[in-house]
């Protein structure tokens, strides 16, 4: 028989700790060449801490990784892409502005020529190779919001295989597929085994494990409990494992079932409905003096009929009534009137409040109860959560503690208690002990249990088997969006409700339905739409006067409207960041003051004039530099720091010219600006110069696709190494030099500064910006678009000047303007989605 | 100096040296204390609308238009009283104007829109309206009894002294005694916790809104009566000097952090360094060069900015330093 073969992947006394739960316990895995692993455990048994230490989101405490006998030690998901580890996330953030083939180029690094080039015809390549390998075919150049998630699931997997990754991590990836895409699925998997790679297979679906996998893994607990080829155990044997065989015998909890009389029902539910369609006709109740237990694979719908119950998302159809008395769903503050009370399931984004006291995380839900009307009484405050605080356990110096300095366990009774107080007639937990220490475990099922003793209809919805099965009088079973099973009694055992909430055997029965892609959005359509309103705005003005289309009005449109073009670009490109800056007006102020003071050196011209220019940019970089620096480093955001600056620069600029003009500048910087240089005015040369080399940076150059990354996706930039502090200094640097040029240009053109030139200019801008398609969220927008809000502005002033619109106008005109932008773009945002 | 102590003294140290240093400033250079109060008056009016700014502050929202809704306020009072209607009807006239922009402004936000987006461009819109409506003209001639508003003390107290103190007390009791202030900081601190909470998030944040819009309706009356007459330009700019309380008096500008009793500090230390600076007009001699720096206007304007920064700086980085324990 011969040796073994030396693991491609081996994990040794792996060890990963989070505040309060050990999540990997001394775990020893390994994953050979060529053979697919199934890895199987309940929620919480440490599955994903594993994949993401495979995958190189954090390192593990203890133990040791190799990689084809090579030790290892990754510090981010980008090193480990790079030595070929490919993995595939239930839920992956992505850049949803950007291109599918840039999504995919992005994870695993733009491939660059010199200089930073985008290699956009390997990208592309790329991409369509493998979309290739899938059977319908996707567009790779639409923007990556418009897949499904199926779709961005295919996608991924199919890179991971094109780029033949050694080992190949799934996570639940049939979750979304349908029965076809699933065949597909395990095709490609066939084809990576025989070419070699491991792959690392977690799912619920057992048919799937027994199907494809070589050996299986079973985790529970953090612990490493069995690993051995599939061809050697059962799906018996396997939820045994999960579950552990001894915990579904007789304890404590189990021997408390039964004492509780049932009371009047405080929750129905008839064919209720998901208007996503994530569960279908769930029909339940729930009663007084028992405890409900609810349990359901993720995705299963339990945790959306809560969430729909609380009015937190949509319904359709179905009646809900609560003692006895009918209510809508319509919104938490109408549920919390009703009676009904919920406990969200992620404790640190949606129920702490992480600076303020465990007073006011307790009371912040029932302080109608404890004041009079409108007025607080702190003293009643104190009195409530000192009372909570003892009834609960729940360990702190004083109610007046952060409660960020507690432990999960301690947290959640705050959040429970916070909920109690609410005195409900029924109580839905999610998750209520994920992440809470053993000690504490224990106290909030005794709590619940007391709780429902005295007549509160406790709905309890828990993917820990032991927990459903140890504290539950009835459980329901939910599967694929709707509810597979009742066990009441002794009818509850782990085997028979696990079996129950395993997916159905053909996977994607009830995979909820995507929207259909908004095909009708072509691609250039906010283009389309600007050129239309400026032909539109030219025709107009050409009918409506007659010194619109004279020679000297149109240079003079030209020369403005290249001064609005590079602003705008400037705006834009901090914008596109996700940053905003408002000190570009005093920037191109001051920037401009000090090449006109150089200017007014006494030397030659051929040595003042590009000194001045050169002195000007580096002034207008500078105050960029500073605006990012100043951010990125007091973490104060972009609009309090530029809030500030716009004043500094003006400042500088009153302090260095002592207010007085700058004017009487040598004639040859003057009349550059309207000379003709090959034929084309100075202006309109410099204008489309500016704007081509932001064309080309933004969408031809690694630096420039970072920023715009970073602006599409802060999160899904920080998983694929793209980093904050690099993309906000060149973004801002960006916008102040092209601020400075704009100054120089205006200076040229105008021949004279005053202290209060350019002020406003930031404002118009941004204005032309987000006309120009630019979303003020960051991440999306065009050169070309820019430069038509630009002209459309432009215009438009044009317009009102000719017409002889009072001047008093032009403000309104720009926030009009300004606002309706803005809505349009949370209009197109809200549309898209 | 153990952490849980810095992390409670250490958001004052600046504030309170600050107040110290504007203090001794003005003491020293005071000749006459009662023109103090005097100098004081455009500080009353930018501390009324900095105590609404401090609740709208603390949601983690911020609002730009505060000086252009007192623009629009003052214009639609003169032109109302212009057209001959009487002087109560103009001021309420006023009022209502303010108040739509707030409702506006408020209503934008509740839909979906950033609060900086939003008020970046209300700023322009209603700017721009102010100017549009009056043609750019000043309206003057305005009673006598109106501009005592903005000019009288009584009993040595000057009126703006008063609006002041009856928005702060107004502002200290709704923030710091009512559900709706407990609401403020819960929804600054974790907006979507707040939502699971059962707080009335889009309530509150359109409410506030719209009191801004009020306040700085009322303000526009006591400017306005200071200045003697109403000028489309009124206000601009008031946005830095509002916000730079809110912030130099402590509140944190991501939410959840501070109060009114911050922004007072940050108003008396403020108020304290402009007018002691006022008195330092004319050059003073930097040593290390022949340049005399003239202590103008706008070195005070660059002061304020840059203590906007500074202190913003600071607070962040001090308390959040201070939170880290483990």
């Amino acid at each position: 028989m011969p040796a073994r073969p030396a693991p491609l992947l081996e994990l040794v006394g792996v060890t990963k700790r989070f505040p309060g739960v050990v999540a990997l316990d001394n775990v020893s895995f390994d994953l050979a060449a060529g053979e697919v692993h199934a890895l199987v455990g309940e929620n919480g048994a440490g599955k994903s801490t594993l994949i993401n230490i495979v995958s190189g989101f954090f390192a593990p405490d203890a133990g040791k990784m190799t990689l084809a006998g090579q030790p290892v030690a990754w510090r981010s998901p980008v090193d480990a892409r790079a030595q070929g580890i490919a993995t595939v996330h239930q839920e992956a953030d992505l850049f949803p502005t950007l291109s599918v083939a840039e999504n995919m180029g992005l994870e695993r690094g733009l491939p660059v020529g010199w200089g930073g080039w985008v290699r956009r015809a390997r990208l592309d390549q790329q991409a369509r190779d493998a979309v290739a390998q899938l059977d319908e075919p996707i567009d790779e150049r639409q923007p990556a919001a418009r897949l499904s998630v199926a779709q961005r699931h295919m996608v991924q997997i199919a890179a991971a295989v094109r780029q033949s990754a050694r080992v190949l991590v799934l996570d639940e990836p049939t979750s979304a597929l349908t029965a076809e895409e699933s065949a597909w699925l395990f095709r490609q998997i066939r084809r990576l085994k025989t070419a070699g790679a491991g792959i690392l297979y977690i799912s619920h679906r057992q048919s799937e494990i027994f199907e494809l996998a070589d050996r299986i893994t079973v985790l529970r607990d953090g612990r490493r409990v069995w690993t051995g080829a599939s061809s050697t155990t059962t799906p018996e044997a396997l939820i045994k494992q999960m579950v552990g065989r001894d915990r579904a015998a007789a304890s404590g909890g189990v021997a408390r079932r039964g004492t509780t009389v049932r009371q009047k029902a405080r929750l129905e539910v008839q064919r209720l409905s998901a208007a996503d369609g994530r569960f279908t006709e769930v029909s339940l109740r729930a009663y007084g003096g028992e405890i409900l237990g609810v349990y359901g694979l993720i995705g299963s719908g339990r945790s959306e009929v809560a969430q729909t119950l609380f009015g937190l998302r949509q319904a359709r159809g179905g009646a809900l009534r609560i003692d006895g008395k009918a209510t809508t769903a319509a919104s938490p503050v109408r549920a919390v009137e009703s009676g009904l009370a919920y406990l969200p399931e992620d404790r640190l984004r949606q129920s702490i409040f992480s600076g303020l006291s465990v007073r006011a995380n307790t009371v912040i839900s029932a302080l109608n109860r404890l004041g009079h009307g409108w007025l607080t009484n702190a003293a009643r405050e104190r009195q409530s959560a000192n009372q909570q605080r003892a009834n609960l356990a729940i360990k702190c110096r004083d109610v007046e503690q952060p409660i960020a300095e507690l432990s999960g366990g301690n947290q959640q009774k705050v959040v429970l208690a916070r909920c109690l107080l609410m005195e409900p007639a029924v109580l839905i937990l999610d998750e209520p002990t994920r992440g809470v220490d053993v000690a504490s475990k224990a106290e909030i099922h005794r709590i619940l249990r007391d709780q429902a003793e005295a007549g509160t209809a406790i709905v309890m919805i828990s993917s820990e088997l032991a927990e459903v099965v140890e504290n539950s009088d009835r459980v329901l079973v939910f599967s694929d969006g709707r509810i597979a099973a009742e066990f009441e009694g002794d009818a509850i055992s782990a085997e028979a409700i696990a079996a129950k909430a395993l997916p159905g055997t053909t996977p994607g029965a009830n995979v909820p339905k995507d929207r259909p892609g908004h095909k009708a959005f072509r691609r250039w359509r906010s283009e389309t739409a600007l050129v239309a309103a400026n032909a539109a705005m030219i025709l107009i003005l050409a009918a409506t006067t007659d010194a619109f289309l004279t020679l000297d009005n149109l240079w003079g449109l030209l020369a403005t409207t290249a001064v609005w073009c590079i602003l705008s670009l400037g705006a834009a490109t901090t914008i596109l960041a996700g940053a905003i800056d408002i000190s570009l007006g005093s920037l191109l102020a001051l920037s401009a003051g000090v090449g006109g003071l150089v200017l007014k050196a006494p030397y030659p011209a051929y040595m003042t004039i590009p000194a001045a220019v050169v002195a000007a940019l580096a002034v207008g970089a500078l105050g960029g530099l500073s605006n990012a620096a100043i951010s990125l480093w007091g973490r104060v955001h972009p609009i309090v720091v530029t809030l500030g600056t716009m004043t500094v620069y003006r400042g500088l600029l009153i302090a260095l010219t002592g207010g007085d003009t700058i004017s009487e500048l040598p004639e040859g910087f003057v009349n550059w600006s309207s000379a003709r240089w090959l034929g084309v005015n100075g202006s309109a040369a410099l204008g489309a110069a500016t704007a081509l080399a932001m064309y080309l940076w933004l969408n031809r150059f690694r630096g420039g696709r970072h920023v715009v990354a970073f602006g599409s996706s802060p999160t899904a930039a920080r998983q694929v190494g793209i980093s904050h502090a690099r993309t906000w200094l060149a973004a801002f640097a960006a916008g102040g030099l092209l601020a400075a040029l704009a100054g120089m240009l205006e200076l040229s053109q105008t021949g004279s500064l005053q202290s209060g030139t350019g002020t406003g200019y930031e404002l118009q801008a941004i204005a032309a910006a987000v006309i120009g398609g630019v979303s003020i969220t960051g991440g999306r927008g065009s050169v070309g678009g820019v430069c038509l809000g630009a002209l459309l502005l432009g215009l438009i002033y044009n317009g009102l000047v000719l017409w002889q619109v009072s001047r008093y106008h032009y403000e309104l005109v720009t926030g009009g303007l300004l606002l309706c932008a803005v809505i349009a773009d949370l209009a197109w945002r809200r549309l898209e989605r | 100096m153990n952490r849980a102590f810095a992390g409670r003294w250490l958001p004052y140290v600046v504030p309170v040296s600050l107040l110290v240093a504007a203090a001794l400033l003005v003491a020293l250079q005071a000749s006459r204390p009662l023109a103090v109060l005097d100098m004081w008056r455009p500080w009353g009016e930018i501390g009324a609308l900095a105590v609404v700014m401090t609740a709208i502050i603390l949601t983690g929202g911020i609002d730009l238009s505060v000086g252009s809704i007192v623009a629009l306020s003052s214009v639609v009072m003169g032109l109302t009283w212009q057209a001959g209607w009487s002087l109560g009807t103009s001021m309420a006239t006023g009022l209502l104007a303010g108040l739509a922009a707030g409702v506006t402004n408020g209503t934008l936000v509740v839909i979906g829109i950033a609060p900086l987006v939003v008020t970046l461009a209300t700023m322009a819109s209603f700017a721009g309206l102010a100017m549009a409506l009056s043609r750019g003209e000043r309206i003057a001639g305005l009673p006598e009894q109106f501009a005592a508003l903005g000019q009288a003390s009584w009993w040595g107290v000057p009126t703006q002294f008063m609006l002041f103190v009856l928005v702060g007390v107004a502002g200290w009791c709704v923030v710091h005694h009512t559900r709706y202030g407990r609401y403020l900081y819960a929804i600054g601190e974790n907006r979507e916790a707040a939502k699971f909470a059962a707080v009335p998030v889009r309530m509150v944040q359109w409410s506030l809104y719209t009191a801004s819009g009020a306040v700085a309706a009322l303000v526009a009356v006591v400017y306005t009566a200071r200045g003697g007459a109403v000028v489309p330009t009124a206000g601009a700019g008031l946005e830095l000097p509002t916000i730079a309380c809110v912030v130099v008096g402590g509140t944190r500008v991501t939410g959840g952090r501070g109060g009114i009793g911050r922004t007072l500090t940050g108003v008396a230390i403020l108020s304290l360094l402009d007018i002691g600076l006022q008195f330092l007009s004319g050059d003073v001699r930097v040593p290390w060069s022949d340049v005399p720096w003239r202590f103008s206007a706008n070195t005070r304007l660059l002061l304020i900015g840059l203590l906007v920064i500074g202190v913003a700086v600071w607070n962040e980085r001090a308390t959040r330093q201070a939170a880290t324990t483990t």
